[in-house]
């Protein structure tokens, strides 16, 4: 067999001064917000090529990263407890900061968009609340749950909010206060939550080395598979569906896992451990509109993988290690950042076995951006 | 049971001081001398009670205190959540704080705490611990001698500081001095006015590399301590001048950990093993177990097998036929 076609040929790349904690994309992927662990924030306008940190370096550490969908606002959070907002004022106009939010709950790390509109859920110690762009104020009813929410997760229509902390998964309708929320027990801490692209399946990695998975839109008794190396602590769902369930990629301590279901029930899930790294991987992701894997490690290295759990290519920074990785919502370009302040852009060529019939094309305008 | 973390000291993880103490018995006069100190180090501190740290200081840290009990509740497996999430925050911060100290709350069990720094996979490659310190309101201890709370802050200190010096007169300090030791024999213990003990007593420490596994106060071996007291928690100390059994010690320890592990705060021992030229160093806390094979035995040291034992409602006797038997 061949050896398979290079799917990186370029990059974009630069630093900040500090570890990179997270990064977005905007939905129209003319946008890429970078976050650090100094506090600056760092926003790439592709359209405009230009770049402007909106927020420099200071004492406190950024964590947590968004814009909402509708493409108005971009959200971060993170040391000092407040929730700071942007209006956009689209593609070369410079982003008007409001008053930043204290929100009185210690350091802030978990916040995501309603994937529709312009609807923020953001953990605040016990508390779930939601701020809500239409009105540009939070929404008088929040979610208590019996410990502090270490990650939350949208369903793609919007209509339902899962919320993980230590020993319990809180799901509920935030358009109907009326309903009480669904409380799915764990055995520890959720720390990474995601729902399949469909809305039927709800993965939880935690703490203690297991994977929980709840059937049947979360009605049903959730499933754990126990025996991970370590903590639960990054996981993906593919956009693609599959023939009974869509893939689903995790990881914990060096290996990278690919989970399919190949029959019924819990027995029916398979794993494919996906052993490369020399280091933790931090996090894994799927490229939108394909089952194109992304593993990103401390070793430094990034793998794409095939839906099958075969390595396509081997991507290197300079040897620091990579935090966090964003796909651009086409599907086609790679953001990743490392510990020392490095950031890349892989423009992504799709190899045959993982693109999907209908591929959405938008080649990049990238501007001002010199390797 | 946990597995066997390794506590192998390394230059490359951060150290961390975990400082405890009853209320108002000095903790945040130490914090704050800690961090207005000329000590040359960046200290980063976790607190429990925002805002009492009277320093504006970017490197100070809220948190509030979460138990996650990883294993049907048992005491052994529970760490602290919050320390997880905000360590894990902090350390993407590593170059600019080169210690931490973490704060806990006067009526906390230090275990958790301490326990969170072998059992999360991630502060355990990233950080290391340097000591426990507890600080004793010599004042007012009398007062809560009987706390479950003191006496676990006293049996897993590593740093004794018996503050408050100023406050009452030499016998007394030697009576809690006394009643102290017979609870935790291993401690380093320093009498302090306004907790005014040099930095290096307190920074630096490495009361967890098991090179220093034990330094027991010969005073206290050399002393029968009656049992004047009768505290819940208390420590029995063996020394053994035979060679021990390799086989037999290693039952009796998971034997031991695994009925008793919830009551035995602390054990550090230095063993000589039949037929080995080497000296083995041994600790645990509940039931976290460490153990490694140290250095030769020197030409000018008498091998022999020091144990201590800090626990609750210890039966001496059958501890010291239990150990007995281990002899090869």
């Amino acid at each position: 067999m061949a050896p398979p076609q290079a799917l990186v040929q370029e990059r974009l790349c630069g630093t900040c001064g500090n570890a990179i904690t997270a990064q977005a994309w905007s939905a129209d992927g003319e946008f890429l917000a970078m976050a650090t662990a100094g506090g600056e924030l760092l926003l790439l306008d592709f359209r405009a090529g230009c770049e402007e940190l909106l927020r420099g370096e200071r004492d406190s550490s950024l964590d947590v990263l968004g814009f909402s969908p509708d493409g108005r606002f971009l959200m971060a959070a993170g040391q000092n407890g407040e929730l700071l907002l942007w209006e956009m004022g689209g593609t070369g106009v410079r982003p008007m900061a409001f008053d930043p939010v204290p929100l009185q709950a210690g350091w802030l790390d978990a916040a995501a968009w309603r994937p529709h509109g312009a609807l923020l859920a953001l953990g605040a110690g016990r508390r779930v609340r939601l701020w809500d762009g239409e009105r540009r104020s939070w929404r008088e009813e929040s979610q208590e749950l019996v410990r502090t929410v270490l990650s939350l997760a949208w369903s793609r229509d919007g209509q339902r909010l899962a919320a993980a902390c230590h020993g319990e998964v809180l799901l509920w309708r935030p358009d109907d206060i009326d309903e009480l929320p669904q409380r799915c027990a764990t055995g520890s801490a959720g720390v990474a939550l995601g729902w399949s692209d469909q809305g039927t399946l709800l993965a939880s990695g935690q703490l203690d080395g297991s994977l929980m998975l709840w059937p049947d839109g979360a009605a049903g008794r959730g499933w754990q598979f126990s025996g991970f190396p370590g903590k639960v602590r990054s996981l993906a769902w593919c956009d693609q569906p599959g023939r009974l369930a869509p893939l689903l990629a995790v990881a914990s301590t060096d290996i990278a896992v690919l989970w399919s279901q190949q029959d019924r029930g819990a027995k029916g899930w398979k794993p494919e451990p996906l052993v490369l790294h020399e280091g933790r991987v931090n996090t894994v992701a799927f490229a939108p509109g394909s089952s194109l894997l992304a593993s990103a490690s401390s070793d430094g290295t990034v793998a794409l993988w095939d839906g099958r759990g075969r390595l396509q290519q081997l991507l290197e920074g300079d040897g620091q290690a990579i935090t966090c990785l964003r796909w651009r919502p086409d599907g086609r370009h790679l953001a990743a950042g490392g510990d020392q302040g490095q950031w890349w852009l892989w423009p992504v060529t799709l190899p045959p076995s993982v693109r999907s019939r209908s591929q959405p094309s938008r080649p990049p305008r990238s501007g001002g951006f010199a390797p | 049971m946990l597995s066997a973390p390794s506590l192998a000291p390394d230059r490359e993880r951060l150290p961390v001081t975990v400082l405890t103490g009853y209320l108002g018995s000095g903790k945040t006069t130490l914090l704050n001398r800690i961090l207005t100190h000329e000590h040359g180090l960046k200290v980063a501190v976790i607190v429990n009670e925002f805002g009492e740290v009277g320093i504006d200081n970017q490197l100070v840290i809220d948190a509030d205190e979460e138990i996650f009990e990883m294993n049907n509740g048992c005491i052994c497996c529970t760490v602290r959540g919050d320390l997880i999430r905000i360590i894990g925050n902090l350390m993407k911060r590593r170059d600019r704080f080169d210690h931490l100290v973490i704060e806990t709350t006067g009526l906390a069990d230090p275990a958790p705490v301490i326990q969170t720094f072998f059992v999360d996979e991630d502060l355990r490659e990233q950080l290391r611990l340097d000591a426990v310190v507890t600080l004793v309101d010599l004042r007012h201890v009398e007062q809560h001698w009987e706390s479950e709370e003191v006496q676990e802050q006293l049996a897993f200190a590593d740093v004794l500081l018996l503050n408050k010096t100023d406050l009452v007169e030499e016998d007394a300090l030697e009576a809690i001095r006394q009643r102290t030791r017979a609870i935790n024999p291993l401690a380093r213990v320093i009498p302090t006015c306004r907790a005014d003990a040099a930095m290096d007593e307190i920074l630096g420490v490495g009361a967890f590399e098991l090179d220093r596994a034990l330094a027991i106060d010969p005073e206290f071996l050399a002393s029968d301590h009656d049992h004047e007291h009768d505290d819940a928690v208390s420590s029995v100390a063996f020394i053994e001048a035979r060679p021990m059994s390799y086989k037999k010690l290693g039952e009796w320890i998971d034997r031991l950990v695994s009925e008793r592990g919830p009551d035995l705060f602390r054990m550090k021992g230095i063993i000589q093993f039949d037929g080995e030229s080497h000296r083995y160093v041994f600790q645990s806390v509940h039931m976290l177990v460490d153990s490694a094979r140290d250095r030769p035995w020197r030409a000018e040291e008498t091998p022999r097998t020091d144990f201590v034992i800090i626990g609750r409602d210890l039966d001496e006797s059958a501890l010291r036929a239990g150990f007995e038997a281990c002899v090869a």
